[in-house]
């Protein structure tokens, strides 16, 4: 487990950049719920993958160093948007090693929401576009 | 074979559904490309035609260096603050201060869309979901990816309702101000949300949006609201939607899966 709970004073510039530009992920809430200036940073193992809506879901058991093993849920967009990036119901499998990092629920100490997932290398398993045909905006 | 290799470009997962499968009968440049600065579309009896899947025109960006920002979405400002283009914003009454006072002091946790209630319109046009227009010369049909919704509009020249029951969608007839189709609803219900920061609007409102299809690819709504009892005056905004092409709407039934209002618990 890396620093599974700690609260960080400031965000990543990437990270903030992120959550000022998409202060609501899906619409379908308004995330006062998560506490999004601070930040979960966990390493683990996929035990479920709730590819639904309005948001999928994929819990992760996560080891700490005294040996003690916590399921985190975790929070992403609905599938429908991940779809549109390219995301399958299939990539993600129990049993994958994932890197997460994401913001955490307010009052649940193993919930958060997800803003990056990485394999165990740090590369990136999930990467996306939002880039579609646009007609150019005629007025401003 | 342009269109083979369109397909053939997409991301992985093309072929799932019809995410990336091309659609027919629309202009294209000589790459494939859609031709969206095209003129837009007619029906046979000459009125502007509107059909076709409709997104908030947002540009498109990748915040993120290796475009891992799991988070990130195409979203319309206006789904924050529908009066978010306007100088002083929406003109609320003291009434509408109050609600939106108590709304934002609860972090905004009443918001009927959190508990998957339906997308009403003017509200769907700026959510982060697809709607399909399909325009008859009787009536248009508004399709919302949100809980699989469906809007009627009557084009046949009807009146609007007297004291219909109210609904979240209200009741809409359209008529045609030479290539602007002007739909007017009313009956819609007091305890919807026109946006995400509590801006309310009640039965007695008037809703008119103005819809004009500027070219292929891009239409404008102008939003106007009437409703002395949330508002001080009537306003309008006007949001532009792009058109979405060589794609399907994907339904997204919120129902299904909703575990962030148990979050809400203190």
């Amino acid at each position: 487990m890396k620093n599974g709970t700690s609260h960080l004073a400031r965000l990543s510039t990437l990270l903030g950049l992120c959550l000022a530009l998409v202060p609501a992920a899906s619409a379908h809430h308004s995330q006062s719920e998560y506490d999004l200036r601070a930040k979960v940073d966990v390493e683990g193992a996929v035990t479920k993958v709730e590819w639904k809506s309005p948001h999928a879901w994929i819990y992760v058991d996560v080891t700490s160093d005294n040996g003690q093993t916590v399921n985190w849920s975790f929070e992403l967009p609905s599938p429908v948007t991940l779809m549109r990036r390219g995301w399958t119901r299939d990539s993600l499998k129990p049993g994958d090693r994932v890197k997460v990092t994401g913001a955490p629920a307010k009052n649940f100490p193993t919930i958060a929401i997800a803003n990056f997932i990485r394999d165990e290398s740090g590369k990136p398993l999930f990467t996306g576009t939002t880039q579609i045909n646009e007609p150019e905006a005629e007025t401003k | 074979m342009v269109l083979l290799c369109v397909v053939a470009a997409g991301p992985a997962g093309a072929w799932a559904q019809w995410l990336n499968y091309p659609t027919p009968g629309i202009p294209r440049l000589a790459s494939g490309a859609p031709n969206l600065s095209a003129p837009a579309p007619r029906t046979p009896d000459g009125k502007p035609d509107f059909s076709g899947m409709w997104f908030a025109n947002v540009p498109s960006r990748d915040f993120c260096k290796e475009k891992d920002c799991i988070q990130e979405e195409r979203m319309a400002r206006e789904q924050i603050n529908l009066g978010i283009k306007l100088k002083d914003g929406l003109p609320y009454t003291e009434w509408s201060k109050e609600q939106m006072k108590a709304r934002r002091a609860n972090g905004g946790r009443e918001d009927p869309h959190a508990y998957c209630m339906p997308p009403n319109f003017p509200r769907a046009w700026t959510l982060p979901q697809h709607s399909r227009i399909v325009q008859t010369p009787g009536m248009m049909v508004v399709l919302h990816e949100f809980n699989a919704a469906y809007r009627e509009v009557y084009l046949d020249g009807r009146p609007l309702p007297m004291n219909p029951n109210p609904s979240w969608n209200g009741y809409s007839t359209g008529h045609w101000e030479g290539d602007t189709l002007v739909i007017e609803t009313n009956g819609i219900r007091d305890d919807m949300w026109l946006d995400i920061q509590g801006s309310p609007v009640t039965e007695s409102a008037r809703v008119t949006e103005r819809l004009k299809r500027v070219n292929f690819g891009l239409m404008q709504i102008e939003i106007s609201v009437n409703d002395p009892r949330a508002y001080t005056r009537p306003w309008s905004v006007t949001i532009e939607m792009a058109l979405i092409v060589d794609t399907q709407m994907l339904e997204e039934i919120c129902i299904d899966n909703e575990k962030d209002t148990r979050l809400y618990q203190k």
